[in-house]
């Protein structure tokens, strides 16, 4: 649509209007909303807090909207591919692209992600009995970091420059030679403006449960998830940091005119290689956390400790550590030669052991057990066949000669649904619904629920394992039509239809969250009958869980505590817990470093310098304070 | 689940899928890579599924077992010495003649390898891609938008692209090989039965990516010769 303001003439397509009048619509009405019921408080109580819960509760919650945001897309793209050579409302040729590359970043960076680290912020303090994270200012900056990045994200749609060189940006189609708009800088800075927020929160994580876990919980007596939580940060130690440095080489070729992914001196596969270098840990990064979701569902809900306990440690660091000896799988068709294709496929062929065992210990965890069919197990249930299905054509997609066929197919596009779907978002959801009563303090609804994890589960095997099919009968994927005579189209309408039975059962969720709080169950401090030590605080977790700090002498103490009628020991001396403080300053630093990336995509130099100042005088105002100094001399002066 | 793979069987067998039904020496020896894996694969999903449904079902909570505290058992060192060295095992069946035909299919850039050694007698086409067209020269100089090649005679593809990657796919007679800008990369291709293909450009590379096709004739030889002369 042609808008012509004063004498300025404007292009606006026709869904980022429907955006901006949704938005505009939808924004007043929050805004009454908040102001009738009297919710200022909490929302100023939560753009000070350093409180993990709080936190966490914040990063599943955007996090989840930017996953409606990208199911959104989704359900786009799958109408414009509903029937060969369609025409569907605008999504074409570059609209099309902009939606795909910010469906895949959307969905890895702004909604797979937040979403895990918000439940590792919740969970893992409380399941290894730590106050709160060992940095709970940097957590603070960490989740508005997030959030800064995702709200550019946002607004390139708003402003109509969505990047569109999909999620890989591959160069040199991302170079500023062939997309001039500043649709890519916009992914650049998002990215890179996100990415620190996570690297920081995996510092934070790695002390939390190096430093931070209550007495007498060795290393070998914690929970696997914040095992898989551990493992996790140091691949996001190693990999982020590469994207971090990709993304910097991307920004200079495209806003400074260096040459490093184009040219004579340049090479477009160098931007391949360090992109899959953090690309392939982060695929292990998404689903190492959910495994520990699951190891801790299936072990609850089958009434019995997990089975090979050492050997699922074992194989979250084994499969960490060939995660990153694996990304030129991603690369089989660029031509690296036979040694380069042989050695990959047979890493990426190692990978399914460590996996493998993984999945036969969840199964014989349930064997010999009381299992009990609830929402949370019912999506770990749900889990297994389906990342299985994802990991057996993970290893048929590892045979380099074979994937020439597979590559860049529908086929390659259904195994990573079926293993980020199956592993990463089934697992939120099933975190979701277990830890639910430590976030609220409300369980939700289990008939909702079933509705949820039926339409969800179906619509998502009718999506994708079409796709298997019509990966193999030579459709690409990234493209916005086929032909009416490439026998597709049946495929492709199925699958439609299950893209929308996925939206209808994510409908669904939303109705059972919005019931649950409306007029939900309250639900107790230990509701499933759990095993480990977050089911021993109270429901919605207190700021302060640990008041008495319990001593752990076994794995699963809490369970067996129970067991034996009696309480865990208690110390009389534990370890000072981080001290929690109110401050504005790290979401101060996220929106100065909103406008700091708004600055550079438009290349408003003297906006770029002010604001780089600004944000390093905020991080050294932080470094010369510390609340700790006050609360110690209140200690010492109550003794 | 099960029955979609049944289903899917069914399809396979209904329908031609276009990978799975290959016109050349590299495409039937991938074909068979796939089926192969498929084979492994699906003893592995079949294990998993029966266990899984044996597990839920057999121990599923009852109105008997309902306040049960299951024995608590640690590990089992048979058990998972077999689960570890079982895959092993499937691994190492697939692993063999994926190293072997890789090995065969993998192609080399020019500076690697002198042209001549690739085939005596073979018909080498240079092909050009440039957003979003693919254009074929053959060696007597004739350029088409199509690609024609004789049946059972070595064809060296020299891929190029003018400007971002590219990737030159013809389900039917394998691939892919991506098209990188600044370097020459050799694909070699014998087709083995005459037909029509719809060949596509694999890697995203902007506006008209989807448009980015062409058709691919093989023919008889002395087809491919009078076509060769003609204008």
């Amino acid at each position: 649509m042609t808008l012509s303001i004063w004498d300025n003439v404007l292009y606006m397509p026709g869904d980022v209007i429907a955006a901006w009048i949704l938005m505009l619509l939808i924004g007043p009405i929050l805004l009454l909303w908040l102001f009738k019921t009297k919710k200022w408080p909490i929302v100023w109580e939560y753009m000070r807090t350093t409180n993990h819960r709080k936190i966490g509760t914040m990063n599943v919650l955007f996090g989840f909207l930017f996953f409606l945001r990208g199911g959104v897309d989704a359900l786009l793209m799958r109408t414009q591919l509903a029937v060969p050579e369609n025409n569907f409302w605008l999504f074409q040729g570059d609209k099309y692209n902009e939606v795909f590359s910010t469906h895949g970043t959307m969905m890895i960076f702004f909604a797979a992600m937040p979403l895990l680290i918000g439940l590792m912020n919740i969970v893992v303090p409380l399941q290894i009995g730590a106050g709160d994270l060992a940095f709970p200012f940097l957590n603070a900056v960490s989740f508005w970091m997030f959030l800064a990045g995702g709200m550019l994200f946002n607004m390139a749609f708003f402003l109509d420059s969505s990047p569109n060189a999909g999620w890989t940006a591959y160069t040199p189609l991302s170079t500023d030679t062939y997309t001039q708009t500043e649709g890519n800088d916009y992914y650049i800075f998002a990215l890179q403006v996100s990415g620190l927020g996570t690297t920081l929160t995996a510092v934070n994580m790695i002390v939390t449960i190096l430093r931070h876990r209550a007495p007498g919980m060795k290393l070998n007596r914690m929970p696997l998830f914040p095992w898989a939580t551990l493992v996790t940060s140091f691949l996001i130690l190693v990999a982020f940091p590469v994207l971090t440095i990709a993304l910097s080489l991307l920004m200079f070729d495209r806003l400074f005119d260096t040459s490093f992914f184009s040219g004579e001196a340049g090479n477009p596969v160098y931007w391949q290689h360090l992109f899959w270098i953090f690309g392939h840990p982060e695929v292990y990064i998404l689903a190492l956390p959910a495994f520990g979701i699951f190891s801790d569902v299936i072990s609850t809900f089958s009434r019995k400790k997990v089975f090979g306990y050492t050997a699922m440690v074992l194989s979250l660091c084994l499969i960490g550590f060939l995660g990153f000896m694996v990304w030129a799988h991603h690369m089989f068709t660029v031509g690296l030669g036979p040694m380069a294709n042989t050695f990959f496929a047979i890493t990426t062929m190692m990978i399914a052991i460590p996996t493998g065992i993984k999945v036969f210990n969840w199964l014989f965890t349930m064997r010999n057990g009381v299992v009990r069919f609830t929402v949370p197990m019912l999506f770990a249930l749900a889990f297994i066949p389906t990342f299985v299905m994802g990991g057996v054509t993970g290893v048929m997609l590892s045979v380099a000669a074979a994937d020439m066929q597979f590559h860049d197919t529908h086929f390659v596009v259904a195994h990573f649904h079926y293993t980020i779907i199956g592993s990463t978002i089934l697992g939120i959801f099933a975190g979701i619904y277990y830890w639910y009563p430590k976030i609220t303090g409300r369980l939700l609804d289990r008939r909702l629920g079933l509705w949820h994890l039926g339409l969800f589960i179906t619509g998502f095997h009718l999506t994708f394992f079409i796709m298997h099919i019509t990966g193999l009968n030579g459709m690409p994927r990234r493209t916005y039509t086929y032909q009416w005579g490439e026998n597709l189209f049946v495929f492709n309408f199925i699958s439609t239809i299950g893209a929308f039975l996925m939206g209808v059962g994510m409908a669904v969720f939303v109705w059972n969250i919005i019931r649950t709080w409306r007029s939900g169950n309250h639900a107790e401090a230990d509701p499933w009958q759990g095993r480990t030590l977050e089911w021993s605080v109270p429901s919605p977790s207190p700021e302060h869980p640990f008041t008495q700090m319990p001593v752990i002498d076994q794995r699963d103490a809490f369970w067996y505590a129970k067991q034996e009628k009696r309480r865990l020991l208690i110390q009389k001396q534990p370890r000072p817990s981080p001290i929690a403080v109110k401050t504005i300053q790290p979401l101060c630093i996220g929106l100065i470093l909103l406008l700091l990336s708004l600055a550079m995509i438009y290349q408003w130099w003297i906006l770029a310098v002010l604001s780089s100042v600004l944000v390093l005088a905020m991080f050294l105002l932080r470094t010369w304070r510390d609340e700790r100094i006050k609360t110690i001399r209140e200690e010492v002066t109550d003794e | 689940m099960r029955k979609t793979w049944i289903v899917l069987l069914l399809l396979l067998n209904g329908c031609q899928i276009r990978t799975l039904n290959p016109h050349s020496q590299v495409a039937g020896d991938q074909a068979m890579l796939i089926y192969l894996s498929f084979a492994i694969m699906i003893v592995v999903m079949a294990v998993v599924f029966i266990l899984l449904f044996r597990f839920a079902w057999k121990y599923k909570q009852t109105a008997k077992n309902k306040d049960d505290v299951p024995e608590e058992i640690n590990s089992n060192k048979r058990l998972e010495i077999t689960w570890t060295l079982f895959p092993v095992l499937l691994l190492a069946i697939l692993a063999i003649p994926t190293v072997m035909i890789t090995y065969q299919v993998s192609p080399k850039t020019t500076n690697e390898a002198d042209s001549t050694a690739a085939g005596e007698g073979a018909i080498h086409i240079q092909v050009t891609a440039e957003r979003f067209d693919w254009t074929f020269t053959y060696e007597n100089g004739r350029q088409s938008d199509q690609l024609v090649l004789p049946v059972n005679e070595q064809a060296v593809l020299h891929l190029q692209s003018e400007d971002v990657i590219h990737s030159f796919w013809v389900p039917e007679l394998g691939g892919k090989q991506d098209v990188i800008p600044g370097k020459e990369i050799l694909f070699k291709v014998t087709p083995d039965k005459t037909g029509t293909f719809l060949g596509k450009c694999a890697e995203f590379c902007g506006v008209n990516h989807a448009l980015m096709t062409f058709d691919t004739n093989v023919l008889h030889n002395q087809a491919y010769q009078t076509w060769l002369q003609g204008k």
